[in-house]
């Protein structure tokens, strides 16, 4: 195999930078999947219209007085920008490619999406100044050192990326377990029918939920073009993709699945590029969600769930 | 339980589809004109009804990761045969239909069915891509129109089989890879490690770039690594080069993974590593997906001879700046003009309406001059002027290397 070791430690915080970006979009995903038993299939590409958010309100301000802010608060303006924008856009995933497909097949919400998807990422590509081409990503965190080892070095970017992805993810958590509205979307997610029958609010607790996924998915979008310093309209389908078997290896209800699959996906991705057969990263990551829908489906902190028959 | 195993499995599926290629769609059309340089003086106009119009394609990346490339592409040829129907001199108008073919083969043999059933489609020129290429060759071939390949440098897409219904004006990667191993030996580069992707176009750079070092004795390959395209992140990539001690990393593939690569070489510390490449790298989407402080320093082949420093480039350079495109030059867009001027060589030297079947010989046995010098194809269709020089990135554009600071 080939496979070096020594190389391999010097990629640990590349694996949980990488696994950052999977865990964001899968949370969205679990989010969804979580209060609807529907796959949103366009996530990715909301993260990256996020970013495209961004990008677009940067440029703008740039043209304005503005550009002379400072750059912290800068970027916190562009994420609440790009935040706002994509809760709009879940909202209106949710209006126009799966409420109307309620009483249908969930296969149909799940081609509505594909295809909402495809107009997100054709739209950017078309509207975007050279919206296909890569787009060069505001450098807003200093591009510095933070901490040295012989093994790796740590940059404020990665700082950012994992801060940040810690403390949504935090936040996440203690919204569900600790707020009304969050125990209304575990009550949806558990049993839609009690839940109703318990005086909550489906449809309520739907939008919010899809509010609550678009903020968290523009934010891994940001993350992204933060991460690598460059946007590319295409690549929802990567993050979309990945994020979404990280979900589903996790368990796709579970927020803390979406974690642990989001990690795993990348370590898989990354043990792999570390070996003589670089080339197979990719693909050995997806065997392994072939495998665990085979092996286990309910995923790794799924539960198992019974159908009546 | 079935019913969600099913879904899942169905959901993977679908969404692997959705990764292997979606998205652009193939039909465009262009009406981009601007002022030509080249200019025709046979006037073959007996016997030609009045208002008569013939077809010429032209296939090109228009959308996707290499629309820079394909439009700059199109805007230069539009040109060419804009300057041609504005003088009036072939006695018809020559009508430019672009297709897209997006960097996907699908798309390029939608283009080519599209434009192969017109009638008044006489030939095409097309592609950036070798992959594209490989797909319309045999749809050209069974239509009987002659297809000049303008970007695409896969070895075998002009061969002995093809001849005479594809021509090329552009290099072979040999052609390519040849003078940039000579030139980074001759910088004093020893230690090479490989990255190239999956593509058609990525397996023969690896091929032939690692033929090519053989012939040094001293010069090494320490590692050779391939990527899907698409591939976003390097990191561990970048941790095999560092570890294997490599002066120099040759990639193989095109610009958004090279800028990402190099971008990424740059963060992890490896400053005094230069990347270089042939001439897919050199766009200004490497330098987006780079950044302008880790794009410097790059090297890469550049097919053709420095427009700079010849009368008809200057000219051409000027011309476009006056039309005002958005997308700048690229390494292969004299190539296209040039495609455009071999095309219009073919065209004069037919007498009366040109048809396909005329084309076929017309374009073999031409001769053009055009921004690269005299363009002739030899036995296979294969362009007999395979010139070229060496570019570097400096502050952010690609700059010929003996005029920039570098060769200091």
């Amino acid at each position: 195999m080939g496979f070096d070791m020594s190389i391999f430690l010097t990629q640990i915080p590349n694996v949980i930078l990488l696994g950052c970006t999977y865990t964001l979009i899968a949370i969205g995903f679990s989010l969804f999947f979580g209060v609807l038993d529907v796959v949103v299939f366009c996530s990715g590409d909301i993260a990256v219209f996020g970013a495209f958010g961004v990008l677009g309100s940067y440029a703008i301000i740039s043209t304005t007085g503005l550009a002379d802010l400072p750059t912290g608060i800068m970027l916190v303006a562009l994420m609440i920008i790009a935040a706002v924008l994509c809760a709009f856009l879940g909202v209106l995933t949710y209006y126009v490619s799966i409420k109307p497909f309620e009483k249908s097949s969930t296969l149909m919400p799940l081609l509505s999406t594909i295809a909402l998807g495809i107009v997100l990422r054709e739209g950017i590509g078309i509207f975007y100044p050279t919206g296909r081409n890569p787009q060069s990503f505001p450098e807003l965190i200093p591009s510095g050192t933070f901490f040295s080892t012989d093994l790796f070095n740590l940059t404020y970017k990665n700082l950012f990326v994992f801060v940040v992805t810690v403390v949504m993810v935090l936040l996440l958590l203690l919204f569900l377990n600790k707020t009304r509205m969050g125990s209304s979307m575990r009550a949806v997610s558990q049993n839609k029918e009690l839940a109703m029958m318990s005086g909550v609010n489906i449809r309520r607790t739907i939008v919010f939920t899809f509010i609550l996924g678009g903020i968290l998915l523009s934010i891994a979008g940001t993350l992204i073009g933060v991460h690598y310093g460059t946007m590319r309209v295409d690549w929802g389908s990567t993050f979309g993709i990945k994020g979404y078997s990280a979900a589903v290896v996790g368990g796709l209800r579970s927020t803390n699945g979406a974690i642990i699959g989001g990690m795993l996906f990348a370590l898989i991705e990354v043990i792999v590029t570390c070996t003589n057969y670089a080339v197979f990263a990719t693909p050995a990551a997806f065997v392994v969600v072939i495998l665990f829908i085979l092996l286990k489906p309910e995923g790794i902190i799924g539960e198992k769930s019974i159908e009546k028959v | 339980m079935k019913k969600r195993l099913l879904l899942l499995a169905m959901c993977l599926v679908l969404s692997m589809g959705l990764m292997a290629g979606c998205g652009d769609d193939s039909s465009s059309s262009s009406s981009t004109s601007g002022d030509s340089t080249v200019s025709s003086s046979t006037d073959s106009s007996s016997d030609i009804p009045e208002g008569t119009v013939v077809k010429v394609g032209f296939i090109a990346p228009i959308t996707g990761s290499n629309a820079a490339e394909g439009t700059a592409a199109a805007n230069a040829f539009q040109m060419v045969f804009d300057e041609l129907n504005a003088a009036g001199t072939l006695g018809y108008e020559v009508e430019v239909v672009v297709m897209d073919d997006a960097s996907t083969a699908e798309s390029a043999a939608s283009a080519a069915q599209y434009l192969t059933a017109d009638s008044d489609v006489i030939a095409i020129s097309g592609h950036w891509n070798s992959g594209c290429a490989e797909a319309t060759i045999p749809i050209c071939i069974k239509a009987e129109i002659p297809l000049m390949i303008w970007g695409a440098i896969g070895d075998t897409l002009t061969s002995e089989a093809n001849y005479p219904y594809v021509t090329r004006v552009a290099p072979t990667s040999a052609q390519e890879n040849e003078p940039t191993v000579a030139n980074v030996y001759e910088l004093g580069y020893r230690n090479f490690y490989i990255v190239s992707d999956t593509t058609s176009y990525g397996t023969q750079n690896t091929a032939t770039f690692t033929a090519e070092v053989a012939n040094y004795s001293d010069a090494t390959i320490l590692g050779t690594d391939e990527v899907v395209i698409g591939t976003i992140d390097f990191s561990a990539i970048v941790a095999k080069i560092a570890a294997s001690g490599a002066d120099a990393v040759y990639f193989g593939g095109v610009s958004t993974e090279a800028g990402l690569l190099k971008k990424q070489m740059v963060a992890a510390g490896l400053d005094d590593v230069v990347l270089f490449g042939i001439s897919g790298i050199a766009s200004s989407d490497f330098v987006t997906a780079a950044g302008v402080d880790a794009a410097e320093g790059t090297i890469s082949n550049m097919p053709g001879v420095d427009p700079t420093t010849t009368t008809l480039g200057q000219e051409f350079i000027a011309a476009y700046a006056a039309a005002g495109f958005s997308e700048p030059i690229g390494a292969f867009t004299p190539y296209a003009y040039d495609s455009a001027v071999m095309l219009i060589a073919a065209l004069e030297s037919i007498d009366g309406v040109p048809t396909a079947e005329l084309m076929i010989d017309a374009i073999a046995n031409a001769e053009g001059e055009g921004l690269l010098g005299t363009t002739t194809f030899d036995e296979i269709g294969q362009t007999t002027n395979p010139a070229s020089y060496m570019v570097v990135c400096e502050n952010g554009e690609w700059v010929a290397y003996s005029e920039s600071s570098y060769a200091n």
